[in-house]
């Protein structure tokens, strides 16, 4: 049974990116638009691992993760910071990852395949 | 509650996260912001020649000039423009501490949010806030918001108030301040003690003996005040002071930390900035509210 990955970012362009090139390679995707939205979808798909950008309209990152990391069934859940921000290790300490936008696809999917197989 | 926020700003890079959390607010709350930007610091009284606060050049003030600022910072701040309803850029010349508090006092402003410093970077500024900060937080009849480090604007909306008590008197305001953005806003609270052990050694006992009568101070204290409020956690930490706030508010992905600008000096006027609320300033992963006089709270 594949992976399942939730890809939360306001652009367009790169959930479809991302959406694409996780499943390319065998990982099963779901995705939102904002924090808020992620959650919703979080509680409902129980994402293996989640991809999470920072900046986003109606809840920025580091909300959604606070939401999440208070939640039993989420808390656990490898989180890969993906932003365009400076300083974006500091956002979320416990992320297992960063990247800075933009990044290498090969740096992403090792992270991944590394979290999560 | 956030009516009225004024956001000072030299329009350098380091003010850049405090633009970002005033218009987000300003956006969330349906408030106004209010841009105030000083242009320079008159060479002689009312004159038009002024030293530009970020570089020191003197400048000729006039409606050329006047007129290039405002375009300055309608193009540095474009994106944040967009996201309020309501909307003003002020324009003045003047010691900047001093103009800052005026335009709060005149345009009655909840909250004045502003960066720890100009931007120097020299290690004397890096472990201190700058003297225009000291001055606005010790003097603004409103909370002054301080956000410091990039990663403390990253912001989307409160969920959760650290409020950090040395059970001082000065405290209460803060105290005052924290509840009722919890209350209104609908968030939680946490309420921290501090309790300084630094350089000290103690034995384990008297610790947990301390800690457990910090709670229920924190308990006597401060639940009364709450009415049905239940949203809130008490916890008391043993450490440095400033380390042990800052580390809560990252365990607890705190929004806003809320302290009293000063706990030892009861004498507002004569108190600086406290040093615990210096170095969480500068050190938090949020913004900092630091809370002097009891009038807009």
């Amino acid at each position: 049974m594949s992976k399942k990955i939730l890809i939360v970012d306001d652009d367009q362009e790169i959930r479809s990116y991302l959406s694409e090139l996780l499943g390319d390679n065998g990982y099963e995707t779901v995705t939102a638009e904002d924090g808020s939205e992620a959650v919703e979808i979080a509680k409902a798909e129980k994402p293996d691992l989640i991809t999470l950008d920072l900046e986003m309209p109606n809840e920025w990152g580091p909300r959604f993760y606070r939401r999440i990391s208070q939640d039993d069934a989420l808390k656990r859940t490898p989180v890969v910071v993906i932003s365009g921000l400076n300083a974006i290790k500091y956002a979320i300490p416990k992320a297992i990852a960063t990247l800075t936008k933009p990044f290498e696809a090969a740096q992403l999917l090792k992270i991944v395949k590394d979290a999560i197989g | 509650m956030f009516k009225k926020i004024l956001l000072a700003t030299s329009g350098a890079p380091s003010t850049f996260g405090a633009a970002r959390v005033a218009f987000d607010m300003a956006r969330r709350y349906g408030a106004e912001v209010l841009v105030l930007n000083v242009m320079g610091v008159p060479t002689k009284a009312f004159s038009h020649i002024v030293n530009d606060v970020r570089t020191g050049e003197e400048i000729e003030v006039d409606d050329e000039y006047r007129a290039w600022v405002e375009e300055e910072l309608k193009t540095t701040f474009e994106k944040q423009f967009e996201i309020v309803e309501y909307s003003q850029i002020k324009l003045t010349t003047g010691v900047p501490s001093r103009e800052i508090l005026r335009c709060a006092r005149d345009e009655d402003a909840d909250l004045i949010v502003m960066g720890a410093s100009s931007g120097d970077s020299s290690v004397y500024r890096k472990g201190y806030p700058g003297s225009t900060l000291q001055k606005v937080a010790k003097a603004a009849r409103c909370p002054v918001m301080t956000v410091h480090r990039e990663t403390a604007s990253y912001w989307g909306g409160f969920s959760n108030i650290l409020f950090a008590t040395d059970f001082s008197k000065q405290a209460e305001n803060a105290f005052r301040f924290a509840l009722k953005s919890a209350q209104e806003i609908g968030c939680d609270l946490t309420l921290l003690h501090a309790l300084d052990i630094s350089g000290k050694v103690l034995d384990q006992n008297e610790i947990e003996d301390q800690i457990i009568a910090a709670r229920d101070r924190i308990r006597t204290t401060y639940v009364p005040l709450m009415g049905d409020f239940k949203d809130y956690d008490i916890e008391v930490w043993e450490g440095v002071p400033f380390v042990e706030i800052v580390k809560m508010a990252r365990e607890k992905s705190a929004d806003m930390i809320v302290m009293a600008h000063h706990s030892r000096e009861l004498n507002p006027e004569k108190a600086r900035i406290g040093s615990t609320m210096e170095q969480v300033i500068l050190r938090a992963g949020c913004p900092v509210v630091s809370v002097s006089k009891p009038d807009k709270v």
